[in-house]
């Protein structure tokens, strides 16, 4: 197969980008998005060009670190999938295909497709976690849970935190990542306890940072690799107003739940 | 390149997996007021850990009441061909439920029975069902639950730092010299203790392995040029269902739902190595089966090589689409096959690394401040064999080991200074790389034939003149690797040169294990000599080590401690 690829170019985070235009052939509909990508990149090198440089580590859509905006969309046109899952034979040949980062204003551009997600690291340091004595509990019960709460918490924990929810969002909020975060542990006993503190903290950390807010758009269910529901975006709405009542903190969702 | 000096850490943790986490959590809960630095390639949670689908074992007798630790340290012993050291093996099984609990409390969520109690799974050489899991998430799960708690707790990050050398002076440590990837700046970190948690080195045969990218093995090639020595390095585990093109993992679920292995003779070929257990036999019994059929001819061909069938179209569409939907998915985005209608592509598959840096019960190595744990750490708990779902729990136990006697050791050493001096050598020694040259290697080239030296010669079957042709093509390798040239000169986020980084890395461990592989003149457990296709306990019940001494290998031997278990002949 034969391609023309436009890709997003930028020397580092302060230099101004633009887009470049490339042709790969003999591409065959087996490979991947990223074997794809390695051709163009042998290419370049061979031509004593500068490689273009793009996230992935796992490449079987678990760790979350590949982070492609593919013909607009986040992870490319196929549902369910991270960028490394995405093979060629989803693409007509001779397709001219737009690649370029993730954009939001929390996720700055370190380099050509490379973004830094950090912030997401900052929103769950403010509160996503359970402030248990860990560590040497040797004597400690496992905590009894049905089986319907287990299993709901693992299904928000599944987010690989890529971000994709981001850049799906039109306002670029992280909405779906905290309400993942949020449900996860709120669903389970040993992370109800402190459930209304942790939203309140995590929604004003995500504020901080620049992420948007919600106008239920369903954007980021729909491009999320891992299925994640806007369900739990409901959930966190919950945790968030009975908490920000009492603290009389003003609401990021803009629309109704 | 610019370079920098920062203050001295108390512990600086090389690795973000479960195993590098854990070890900080544990530091941190040890002695709050220690100055205590992770340093990742990879955002910690997107490290390999979170590859790990099936579990982790622990005797919490949810499932068989009957289960118990002393029947765990028996399983792991006897997986372990009886190379694994048996006080190390007590430790890893008597802490594996408090591990489990401990996770439990900080929230991740294990799937549970209908009686609220924490699951348990059957896996291969495990004679009870102990294995604890998140659906097929456990690695991420757990990963998440520890980067929460070390966020949360006040660890240091250094994200996308690339580890290159210890700094060492004499027999002492300094500390730590590391690239910052998204800058280019080399830094020297000093520090009183460094801990190792790198992971595993098993990505060396390339596409031919299940492992990550990064998993070059570079903290084992780190230790190794500063003159700590590795164990068991010949002991690689192999998977019998990596898929055909790309050595991705097809789980044991796979088997365990009921598929068959078969030949191109349509044959379901395990009845004539394990008549009884069949597709369920131990993995490296099962991977030696499918490498067998394959060199006798019947296996199938394709450009991509030989292959076997992984046959579940018998299952049903309803039981694949239920049970199994990631290896239907991976079956079809990798393979382009549908399990529901054709058989799956399988080849068995570099999948982990028993052999590591040599270190005590407590992770201490042979120079002092120097700390490693997990899979690049060789305790050793799983001998010549692991058996699945004992890696996670090594890694969490002994990164909570490693991270406890970090924290109460630090202090006794005195903090390290690196020069800078020492900090510009290594720039210069980066700089090389991109230096213009006539001749020159491309390191996409030696990284392939690499991998396929190794699988073919240092692979399943092993033998002296397979061997010999592994060892002098390594050679060869390293020889060409000295002209290899990074064309991209750029500072931030130089690809290119980090996979250089990580070839040199794998190039230097692949010596250990094959000049390993060809000095152990016995097979047991994952290494396989067809000129030598017995146990040998009088010669070989002892760990081999690799130690680099005066810029040249040197193997060396220690003994393996028994303990209550005699040993005996390793049947299924
Ligand atoms: C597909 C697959 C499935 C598996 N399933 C299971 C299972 O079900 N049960 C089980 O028990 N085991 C399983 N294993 C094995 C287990 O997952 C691993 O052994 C374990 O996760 C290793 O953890 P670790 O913390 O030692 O290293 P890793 O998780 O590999 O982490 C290594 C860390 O070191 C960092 N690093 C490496 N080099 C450098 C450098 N030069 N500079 C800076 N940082 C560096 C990386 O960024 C990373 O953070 C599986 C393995 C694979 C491949
Ligand atoms: S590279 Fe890991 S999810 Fe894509």
């Amino acid at each position: 197969m034969n391609f023309t690829l436009r890709i997003w170019r930028q020397k580092n985070a302060e230099a101004k980008g633009g887009m470049v235009s490339y042709s790969v052939s003999g591409v065959s509909a087996d490979s991947s998005f990223f074997e794809m990508l390695d051709i163009l990149n042998q290419q370049l090198v061979d031509e004593g060009a500068e490689p273009v440089c793009f996230d992935h580590d796992c490449r079987e859509g678990i760790c979350g670190t590949c982070s492609l905006y593919i013909n607009g969309r986040p992870h490319g046109p196929v549902k369910g999938v991270t960028t490394c899952q995405l093979h060629m034979r989803s693409f007509a040949d001779g397709e001219t295909i737009s690649i370029e980062p993730w954009r939001a204003k929390a996720f700055p551009i370190v380099r050509d497709l490379i973004v830094d997600r950090s912030a997401l690291d900052r929103i769950n340091q403010a509160g996503g976690y359970v402030s248990v004595n860990s560590g040497g509990v040797p004597d400690a019960n496992s905590i009894p849970v049905r089986k319907a709460d287990s299993d709901a918490a693992f299904d928000a924990a599944a987010c690989i935190g890529c971000g994709a929810c981001v850049a799906a969002c039109a306002n670029a909020a992280a909405m779906l990542f905290v309400g993942a975060k949020v449900s996860h542990l709120a669903l389970l006993p040993q992370g109800k306890v402190e459930a209304r503190e942790r939203v309140l903290k995590m929604v004003e950390c995500m504020d901080d940072l620049g992420f948007g807010g919600c106008s239920n758009t369903y954007a980021c269910e729909a491009e999320c690799p891992k299925g994640i529901s806007v369900a739990n975006i409901a959930m966190m709405n919950r945790e968030f107003l009975s908490s920000a009542i009492r603290k009389e903190k003003s609401s990021p969702f803009t629309g109704g739940f | 390149m610019r370079f920098e000096r920062m203050k001295p850490f108390d512990i600086i943790i090389v690795g973000g997996g479960g195993g590098g986490l854990y070890a900080a959590m544990e530091a941190m809960k040890t002695n709050p007021s220690l100055k205590i630095a992770v340093l990742s390639k990879v955002y910690p949670n997107r490290s390999h850990t979170s590859a790990a689908q099936g579990g982790a074992n622990a005797a919490l007798a949810n499932k068989a009441k009957d289960d118990s630790v002393e029947m765990h340290i028996f399983d792991t012993i006897k997986g372990s061909d009886y190379l694994a050291d048996q006080d190390a093996v007590d430790i890893l099984c008597s802490e594996a439920p408090k591990i489990i609990r401990e996770l439990d409390n900080m929230g991740t969520p294990w799937s549970r029975l209908d009686d609220k109690t924490i699951a348990q799974r059957p896996f291969g050489g495990a004679g009870r069902p102990r294995c604890c899991y998140c659906a097929d998430k456990t690695g991420h799960t757990i990963l998440q639950t520890l980067y929460e708690q070390c966020l949360k707790k006040g660890v240091v990050f250094f994200n996308e730092y690339f580890a290159l050398n210890l700094s060492v002076s004499g027999s002492r440590m300094k500390g730590l010299i590391a690239m910052d990837m998204k800058t280019g700046k080399i830094e020297g970190l000093s520090a009183r203790t460094v801990i190792f948690a790198t992971g595993g080195y098993a990505k060396m045969y390339w596409n031919r392995s299940s492992n990550a990218a990064g998993n070059s093995g570079d903290g084992q090639a780190i230790a190794y040029r500063a003159g700590i020595p590795l164990k068991d390095m010949e002991f690689v585990q192999f998977h019998p269902t990596g898929l055909r093109k790309s050595g991705l993992l097809v789980t044991e679920g796979a088997r365990g739902e009921g598929g068959y292995l078969v030949n191109s003779l349509g044959e379901r070929f395990m009845a004539r190595y394990a008549p009884e257990k069949m597709e369920l036999g131990p993995r490296d019994l099962v991977s030696r089966s499918v490498e067998t059929e394959i060199l006798e001819g019947r296996g199938f061909e394709s450009p991509a090589g030989k292959y076997m069938h992984l046959d579940l179209t018998h299952l049903g569409a309803d039981l694949i689409k239920s049970r199994l939907p990631q290896i239907r998915e991976m079956s079809m985005y990798f393979e382009g096959v549908d399990p529901i209608e054709e058989p799956i592509p399988i080849r068995p598959t570099a999948h982990y690394s028993m052999g590591g840096i040599d270190t005590d019960n407590f992770g201490r190595t042979v120079m002092e401040g120097v700390y490693a744990a997990g899979e690049c750490a060789c305790v050793s708990v799983h001998g010549a064999n692991r058996l699945g779902g004992n890696s996670l729990l090594d890694i969490l136990v002994f990164g909570r080991i490693a991270g406890h006697a970090a924290a109460e050791e630090a202090r006794n050493f005195e903090p390290g200074n690196i020069s800078e001096e020492e900090v510009r050598e290594s720039a210069e020694e980066i700089r090389n790389y991109m230096k213009p040259a006539g001749h020159f290697e491309r390191y996409g080239a030696l990284r392939e034939e690499l991998g396929q030296t190794l699988a073919n010669n240092v692979g399943i079957y092993r033998e002296a003149s397979l061997l010999q042709k592994g060892m002098s093509d390594i050679e060869e390798l390293r020889e060409r690797f000295k002209k290899v040239r990074v064309f991209d000169t750029s500072d931030v986020f130089n690809t290119n040169l980090l996979q250089v980084l990580e070839l040199r890395n794998m190039l230097d461990l692949s010596e250990t294990v094959a000049a390993g592989a060809y000095a152990r003149e016995e097979s047991r457990g994952s290494h396989t000599r067809t000129d030598f296709p017995n146990r040998d306990d009088e010669k070989w019940h002892k760990h081999t080590l690799a130690a680099l001494e005066g810029g040249k290998l040197a193997l060396g031997e220690k003994p393996v401690t028994m303990g209550r278990y005699e040993l005996q002949e390793r049947t299924y």
